[in-house]
């Protein structure tokens, strides 16, 4: 155990001459790396989060956006709707009136049609039954109907109740013209005298009468005074059937009954 | 049997002579500045870096951490000299596996002279803290009393320091010497690698202590520690 002071000193040297190098070679250069590195990750630190934040605010501005979006979208989409709500009931309303006009337009025209085959028939049954008529009483036009026919009217004549009979009264007397009497054939005199005697005798006495001859009433015997009239005519009781027809008609074409 | 390294003369001209001391302490400040330039010419500032870096950085960072936790101040400027006790010790301590080679810390020369220089590195530490007024008041504190005992007290933990030195590293190179005489083969290996374990304790030790005895002169609110009793 023994101290060599030249060695001593040799390591002192040698010591210092250590610390110099490992300074030059090992502290400085090893401490300056990782400094660099430090502020690298700190800069690489700091920029992540300048990014972060920016995304961040990225975020929030699409976030707005989206909102904006979906309100605008639902705006649009409750607009379409009432529009398209508001077009429908336009379209509803266009095609009820469309079938409402369609529906009254068939009904004009089937009433028309009605009409028009109503008329027809009227006088297609008229006719035949006028024609029918004709035929029976050209073969039946003798005396002895028109003698009937004179005592229909006759027997009407007196078996009026009071207030017919009133009336006509009332109407001849209110009356400048003469009573009328007007027949599809021919009257001879002892059956003008007989019609004016009943006529005399019903109405007012004296009464002045005028007789005509015309083929509307088809076939009967009517007396005209002023505006009150009596007769017994077959082109009424083709009216009456007309009428009665015209009815069963109606019946069988009420619009209730028609399916919308 | 040769103990100390001081001994063993590999070349001499007149006076001037060339131990194993100085010469495995230049073999030792080679190979530390080799490795160091090898690795730190092509250091990298980036995530990337070779293994050999990684090494050296956790070394620095190690010792720069454990100055600061001593200390509590920036370790930069004690970082050359303490890292350099820790380096030196523990290489020259790590290279008493390779056979023939003798650590230049099993040298009271060696430890002596590291110790003058922790010797030396407070006053100019304490001076370049405090300025030179300042760090002397230190000496007639508490009372002007204590100045002697103060001096003694600075000399004695010197000495202390390169005498538990010398005595760890050499009693190390002693005991493997008896060891090889008395049981061959098998149990000096063991006991060099417990004297591998014992050198990284002491490089540790006293690199420590060097910075305490720093610390304790440089900052009046770093609590004196480093009594000298404390070594293996």
């Amino acid at each position: 155990m023994s101290i060599d002071w030249i060695t001593v000193t040799a390591q002192i040297v040698n010591f210092l001459i250590l610390v110099w190098l490992l300074k030059r070679f090992l502290y400085q250069p090893v401490i300056r790396a990782m400094d660099r590195r430090e502020q690298q990750i700190a800069s690489q630190l700091d920029e992540a989060q300048a990014r972060e934040q920016k995304a961040e605010i990225k975020a929030q501005e699409y976030q707005v956006m989206v909102i904006e979006l979906e309100r605008t979208r639902d705006n649009i989409l409750a607009e379409t709707h009432a529009k398209a709500e508001q077009q429908k009931r336009q379209l509803l309303d266009e095609a009820r009136r469309e079938v409402n006009e369609t529906r009254e337009h068939w009904q004009r025209q089937f009433q028309l049609e009605k009409d028009e085959i109503l008329s027809n028939t009227r006088s297609l049954i008229a006719n035949t039954v006028q024609s029918i008529a004709r035929n029976a009483l050209a073969d039946l036009a003798d005396i002895e109907l028109e003698e009937q026919i004179i005592a229909s009217f006759i027997n009407r004549l007196n078996s009026l109740d009071q207030q017919s009979q009133t009336l006509l009264q009332k109407t001849s007397r209110q009356s400048s013209e003469p009573v009328r009497i007007t027949s599809t054939f021919r009257l001879d005199s002892a059956t003008r005298k007989r019609l004016t005697h009943a006529i005399h005798a019903n109405l007012a006495d004296g009464i002045e009468i005028e007789y005509y001859e015309s083929a509307e009433l088809l076939c009967g015997i009517a007396l005209t005074a002023g505006e009150g009239q009596l007769s017994w005519n077959l082109a009424d009781y083709i009216y009456k059937l007309n009428q009665d027809v015209e009815q069963a008609i109606s019946l069988d074409t009420q619009p209730g009954t028609e399916k919308e | 049997m040769t103990i100390s390294p001081d001994n063993i003369i590999f070349w001499q001209w007149g006076a001037v002579s060339l131990n194993a001391t100085i010469a495995y302490t230049w073999l030792v400040m080679a190979l530390l500045t080799l490795i160091s330039w090898l690795v730190t010419r092509r250091i990298s500032s980036g995530t990337t870096i070779s293994r050999w870096q990684n090494l050296l950085e956790v070394l620095v960072a190690g010792i720069r951490d454990q100055i600061q936790e001593v200390s509590h101040q920036q370790p930069g400027k004690y970082l050359p000299f303490v890292g350099t006790l820790f380096l030196f010790i523990a290489m020259a301590n790590l290279l008493n596996v390779v056979p023939g080679y003798m650590a230049p810390t099993g040298s009271l020369s060696t430890t002596t002279a590291l110790a003058i220089c922790v010797f030396a590195a407070v006053p100019i530490y304490g001076i370049a803290y405090e300025g030179p007024l300042n760090y002397l008041a230190h000496y007639v504190k508490p009372t002007l009393l204590m100045l002697p005992f103060n001096i003694i007290g600075e000399i004695s933990r010197t000495i202390a320091l390169a005498v538990r030195l010398y005595g760890n590293i050499m009693s190390g190179t002693v005991i493997v010497a008896i060891l090889l005489s008395l049981t061959p083969y098998f149990f000096p290996v063991v006991m060099q690698l417990l004297g591998l374990l014992t050198g990284m304790i002491q490089a540790y030790i006293f690199a420590i202590l060097a910075m305490v005895y720093i610390a304790s002169a440089t900052s009046a609110h770093t609590e004196k520690q480093g009594s000298t009793g404390n070594g293996n």
